[in-house]
């Protein structure tokens, strides 16, 4: 159930995003990438704690923008600082993300 | 009681859940659109510069009409002339010549000068077989005691004022930038000046040894443009009475 609305968030998010004329400049993308993985990487810890009924709202929406805000941080203080800061934000929600996705996974397959 | 609370704080969450997971959609669509509109954005810079380019060059042009206008004018005047002008005159035509605003011809040699097209071996410095500024200057200085009465740099009249410096991967000559194969052009005593060139352990054989090309031609006549800038004069101003 949980997991059917995210997707349907997803979808409607992006034909808003896609139909808006909102864009970004071309020299943040690096950061929004980071942020999205970040936001990526929350939207399934979410569905996850959902899935284990731990989930918890205050915890869910404060971990979505802090993540993203850190990670966004992150790239741009390594941007300044000569040093590729970002990749270890890519690493770390990368290694997340798929954790996530494999406890989801089993949740489902169990049920 | 437990139940309905625990129902509606899930309610909640669902809701905060499909709000964030649209924002996420909101964000992948705007980053995918960024990374997908990036070469239309880099067109429509480019076409950005390109009518730049033209606009500068129209104004070029009407300044170069407005030049030639002045200069016919100029002529007009000169050549309505009286006898008493006619020192003056060759005068102005011989400090004309010696400044560089005219185009000259005459007996001379052009040298072609190219990058060297030989290998680099491993941990050689690549920078000796290129063309540098002051190959280029060698040249001209050899040319210069060798006589030579006009000198041009791919087309480049050379000034008193002429510079040529490095300028990245291309030489600067009269704020103009070059890039090889670079074409001296000298008016003068043809066999001094292939022979100042030529000589044992000159310019030119310096050159060859890592490889530029270089090619020395001797034609009838050599054409020299004249310099096509401006000559302006802020600080330097002439002593009374000299």
């Amino acid at each position: 159930m949980a997991w059917f609305l995210v997707l349907l968030g997803v979808l409607a998010g992006a034909f808003i995003g896609m139909n808006s004329p909102l864009v970004i400049p071309a020299i943040y993308a690096k950061y929004m990438s980071v942020a999205i993985l970040a936001a990526l990487d929350s939207v399934l810890g979410g569905l996850r704690t959902s899935m284990e009924d731990k989930f918890d709202n205050l915890v869910f929406i404060t971990g979505f923008f802090s993540n993203a805000l850190l990670a966004a941080l992150l790239a741009y203080l390594g941007d300044h600082l000569g040093v590729e800061l970002y990749m270890a934000a890519i690493v770390a929600f990368g290694v997340r993300i798929f954790q996530n996705l494999a406890i989801i996974r089993r949740y489902l397959l169990k049920k | 009681m437990k139940d309905e609370v625990n129902q509606l704080k899930s309610r909640r969450g669902y809701i905060t859940m499909v709000l964030i997971s649209v924002v996420l959609g909101l964000m992948i669509a705007v980053q995918f659109k960024v990374t997908q509109g990036s070469p239309t954005d880099f067109t429509r810079r480019t076409q950005d510069v390109v009518a730049e380019l033209k606009q500068v060059k129209e104004e070029r042009d009407n300044l170069k009409n407005e030049l030639d206008e002045l200069n016919f004018n100029f002529n007009k005047i000169v050549s309505g002339k009286n006898e008493s002008q006619d020192a003056l005159l060759s005068e102005l035509s011989k400090a004309r010549k010696a400044s560089g605003l005219i185009a000259v011809k005459g007996p001379g040699v052009i040298v072609v000068l190219n990058d060297s097209s030989r290998s680099i071996k491993p941990g050689d410095d690549p920078n000796l077989y290129l063309i540098h500024d002051e190959d280029l200057l060698k040249v001209i200085n050899e040319l210069r005691a060798a006589g030579a009465e006009a000198i041009s740099i791919n087309g480049q009249r050379m000034l008193a004022t002429s510079e040529i410096r490095c300028a990245g991967p291309t030489i600067q000559v009269n704020g103009n930038r070059i890039a090889p194969p670079f074409a001296i052009s000298a008016i003068g005593d043809v066999g001094l000046l292939e022979s100042s060139l030529r000589m044992k352990g000159g310019v030119l054989e310096n050159l060859e040894f890592w490889g530029i090309s270089t090619n020395l031609d001797k034609p009838k006549e050599v054409i020299i443009p004249a310099y096509l800038g401006t000559i302006k004069f802020k600080f330097a101003a002439p002593i009374e009475g000299e």
